[in-house]
């Protein structure tokens, strides 16, 4: 998978229905989900595929681009 | 075989989970089920359809405490509105009704109690429940158990263990713990939402609704839900529509040919989930760890309906376990690929039909071809004479 600038998730809590959908179709390692059940809001990701935005049933997951520390 | 802190530890307590450790402490094993939630079967994430069959397989009666309401079979939709009724209660009229001497095909539940209800059926068969217990990891061990690391109300608890259970749900982190290749492909995950309503007429029939314009990829549903409520919702393929499952619910409820019907629904609950509609896991085993229900990807890829085939995993997982176990049998991976050639016999070759059966219909390019495809295969596959053998 090609490296991409990493970014974190933050989440819209007031539309999230805790679904689970983002995780089931997240391809990071275990553990990176938050207290609620969602993708982890506070790590950042460093495949930054952005599958778990598109696959939200109400469209409540965005993100920011952070630094690569890799560069 | 050495005695541990308990024969098989079980992370999640849904259905596939409590059915595998019923299973198993009825079969004389020490059993631990835990789940990280206070309330289970919350946040419900399923339309909670399932056939008496599967009850009556998996030895639950039909109580009141869980069922909702009756069914008596399916209503089919094309795109335009164009229906195949298949309703047992003019197929087979001796048998299915709502009369005393008669019986339902299946049952709409109430996730949180029948959740509970599994649970409650687990524990008086002897297995140990702690709630608000969250899987932290496991570490195989040379002598051949395997250590369980928790976390109960914000205690570090570890445990030694002959195998642990991942019945986990969709987004286990269990098979990922063992390197299990669990996450799913964004085109054979449905995101789907779905409101339960009040002010919606239903006939005892599970209603779906196929159709690209109204759920692409996946179906809508409209379900009788018990006291004169319904539940009206779809599931949609994100990779075939650039709108999201809550736009197209929008869009099903005020323009498909049931807008009439839908148009004074009152949302009552927003719920959804998502549901794949693959293949199972090719490898649901590793040292000292077996995956169950969704978890395993344990789900029909057809209809999306995973709690029929939670049920029986469970039944086949617990059953293995308890056999592997007793007969003094190490844990290893080899030994644990007897689980999954066990289930596949039982269910799992019938749902890699299944998969390849949907798999042709979304191989289609054309809408309109693949949209009469998908409505045939749905008619089909409820017919009572169908050549699809029902998961």
């Amino acid at each position: 998978m090609a490296h991409k600038q990493p970014v974190i998730f933050q989440i819209g809590w007031n539309a999230c229905i805790n679904c689970g959908a983002c995780v089931a179709v997240c391809p990071k390692e275990a553990g990176f989900i938050s207290d609620f059940d969602t993708i982890a809001v506070n790590t950042p990701c460093d495949i930054a595929c952005m599958v778990c935005e598109d696959i939200c049933p109400v469209t409540t997951i965005t993100h920011v681009r952070i630094a690569d520390p890799a560069k | 075989m050495q005695t541990l802190d308990y024969d098989i530890i079980i992370i999640g307590c849904g259905p596939a989970g409590s059915t595998t450790a019923r299973i198993a402490a009825q079969r004389g094993l020490r059993v631990l089920l835990v789940d990280k939630r206070q309330e289970l079967g919350a946040p419900i994430q399923c339309s909670g359809a399932l056939s008496a069959h599967a009850l009556e397989e998996a030895d639950v009666l039909p109580e009141a405490e869980f069922v909702l309401e009756a069914v008596y079979g399916f209503g089919i939709y094309n795109q335009a509105g164009e229906q195949t009724t298949i309703d047992y209660r003019q197929i087979k009229p001796d048998k299915y009704g709502a009369a005393p001497d008669k019986k339902p095909l299946g049952y709409v539940v109430d996730r949180r109690r029948f959740d509970r209800y599994l649970v409650t059926l687990a524990e008086r068969a002897g297995v140990e429940v702690w709630l608000k217990t969250e899987g932290l990891g496991y570490q195989p061990l040379e002598d051949g158990s395997c250590e369980v690391r928790l976390r109960k109300f914000n205690r570090e608890i570890n445990l030694r263990t002959h195998v642990l259970v991942g019945a986990d749900g969709l987004q286990s982190q269990v098979g990922k713990w063992s390197g299990l290749h669990t996450h799913i492909k964004m085109t054979e995950l449905a995101s789907c939402l779905q409101f339960i309503v009040d002010g919606v007429e239903t006939n005892g029939l599970l209603e779906i609704i196929t159709g690209h314009e109204w759920a692409p990829g996946g179906y809508a549903w409209v379900f009788p839900k018990g006291h004169g409520y319904a539940e009206v919702g779809l599931g949609v393929i994100r990779t075939m529509t650039p709108e999201n499952a809550q736009w197209h619910l929008d869009h099903f409820i005020s323009n498909s040919f049931l807008r009439d019907r839908l148009r004074n629904s009152r949302i009552l609950e927003v719920q959804g989930g998502g549901v794949p509609l693959a293949a199972p896991l090719r490898t649901q085993y590793a040292a000292n760890l077996i995956l169950v229900g969704d978890a395993a990807r344990h789900v029909n890829p057809i209809t999306g309906g995973g709690l029929h085939t939670a049920l029986t995993g469970g039944l086949i997982a617990g059953s293995f376990l308890a056999d592997l176990i007793s007969a003094d049998q190490q844990p290893s991976a080899k030994n644990l690929r007897g689980y999954q050639e066990r289930w596949l016999e039982q269910l799992g070759n019938k749902m890699w039909q299944l998969y390849a059966t949907k798999r042709d219909i979304f191989k289609i390019k054309d809408i309109p071809e693949r949209d009469q495809m998908l409505y045939n295969t749905m008619a089909e596959y409820f017919n009572p004479f169908s050549v699809y053998k029902k998961v």
